[in-house]
């Protein structure tokens, strides 16, 4: 390569996937661009060739603000958050047993829901 | 592209069951419809979180501490995801976040019934985490399937966090319900007292036009009534199996017609509530939200100050 030649600088782009309107974008990798547009091109080559989607953003690499690797004091937390998580709460189950019935949970109310519709679908 | 056929395409898009989002192009009545869902939507989860939070420094113990307050956490950060959605719908519209926060103080925006009532005891804690939530949840899992799309996404995180609340409210009222015989009597009072709120929640048994609208628009899927049947089968052979008693000599279930008998609400006194904040503690919870919101003004002020620096690559 001729040493005059002037150096090609490509933009590094962060990629997002939407894979459904349900699904929030989520990161899949990186490319490099010349250009935003050309970006979501490339981005569209490298990460969809099999995978469907709805969208894709594109973020300039520089934009992206992160926490730094070697600080996890940033995500300490406390030893035990048991009293947070649906996990905690396993004895719900046992004690509802008691008196003779179940520990109620949000699938069972998702799905009565849908089994609704199922039964009267709203005439059109 | 007219008007018309804009519309049409509109609703053949939610016919085949596509989601809208925040960038495509939407009906006025479609955007005011869900403003004034998420709205409310937004502001109840915020209010929502006072009547819980008046038992955080009283909770009996320090997990049901932890519990409650990592509880009335959850529901001010769906107050802030739904205000984000909401913001957004708003924009075009010449509304800013600011608008939609200090509507509350000023009472352009209602918020649910429940959350105008009183919380006197442990016991209506936990009544508020075991069935307030669980209409509120019954309310949010229908939404699920709702037309726009950032609206759902949303639900869904909320709804993830909401099996939390639906446990930890079960674990309060299992406790009392198997403590001695002042603890049972507090949990049925506690009963008592929000049994008529929670009827209410649902809202009117005739579908007014707005909901009728929004069914079309397939913001909502379901009606009114619908919800509230749903709560029936779910909770009433709950509150049944624990020996308590629901304040209801009417409520029963119809064979024939496939659904519960019961006494409606005070709709009067309760729309009342709501649209004038004239509850027991509708000025009270008011007042504390605009007082953490002006107290904390110079707060925002100052750190809105901060100026993004040149990005370095
Ligand atoms: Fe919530
Ligand atoms: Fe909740």
């Amino acid at each position: 390569m001729e040493q005059s030649e002037p150096r090609i600088d490509y933009g590094i782009y962060e990629v997002f996937v939407q894979k459904s309107h349900g699904d929030f974008h989520i990161h899949v990798g990186s490319v490099a661009a010349p250009s935003p547009d050309l970006a979501l091109q490339t981005a569209r080559e490298n990460f969809l060739r099999r995978d469907r989607a709805v969208n894709l953003w594109i973020v300039p690499r520089k934009h992206v603000y992160a926490t730094p690797y070697d600080d996890p004091d940033f995500f300490a937390r406390e030893t035990d958050r048991k009293y947070r998580e649906v996990g905690g709460y396993t004895e719900n189950g046992r004690l509802w047993r008691m008196f003779k019935e179940k520990a109620l949970h949000l699938e069972d109310i998702v799905r009565s829901l849908r089994d609704l519709e199922g039964n009267q679908k709203p005439t059109e | 592209m007219g008007d018309a056929s804009r519309f049409e395409r509109f609703m053949e898009r939610l016919h085949r069951g596509e989601k809208i989002e925040a960038t495509d192009w939407m009906p006025d009545e479609y955007r005011q419809l869900l403003l004034k869902l998420i709205h409310m939507h937004a502001v109840s989860e915020i209010m929502g979180a006072l009547p819980e939070k008046e038992w955080v420094p009283k909770a009996p113990t320090l997990k049901r501490k932890l519990a409650i307050m990592a509880k009335v956490q959850d529901e001010m950060g769906h107050g802030q995801l739904l205000l984000r959605v909401a913001e957004d719908l708003a924009a075009p519209l010449g509304k800013t976040r600011e608008d939609l926060v200090t509507d509350v103080i000023t009472g352009r925006v209602k918020f649910h019934n429940v959350f105008h009532m009183e919380a006197p005891t442990w016991a209506d804690a936990g009544v508020i985490g075991w069935l307030v939530d669980g209409a509120a949840i019954i309310n949010q899992a229908a939404l699920l399937d709702t037309s726009y799309g950032p609206y759902a996404r949303v639900l869904k995180r909320i709804c993830a966090e909401e099996s939390f609340h639906m446990q930890h409210g079960e674990n309060i009222i299992l406790a009392l319900a198997r403590g001695t015989e002042e603890q049972r009597a507090m949990l049925q009072d506690a009963v008592n007292r929000w049994w008529e709120s929670l009827l209410f929640f649902f809202g009117p048994v005739e579908v007014t036009d707005a909901a009728r609208r929004m069914i079309e628009y397939k913001i909502r899927t379901k009606t009114n009534e619908e919800l509230r049947q749903q709560f029936f089968n779910k909770y009433v052979p709950r509150i049944r199996s624990l020996g308590l008693t629901i304040p209801d000599p009417e409520l029963r279930y119809d064979e024939q017609e496939k659904r519960w008998i019961y006494t409606q609400p005070d709709w009067k006194k309760f729309g009342e509530i709501v649209r004038e904040n004239k509850g027991p503690k509708s000025r009270e919870r008011i007042a504390l939200r605009r007082f953490a919101h002006m107290d904390q003004r110079w707060v925002r002020a100052a750190l809105a100050r901060y100026s993004e620096p040149e990005f370095v690559g």
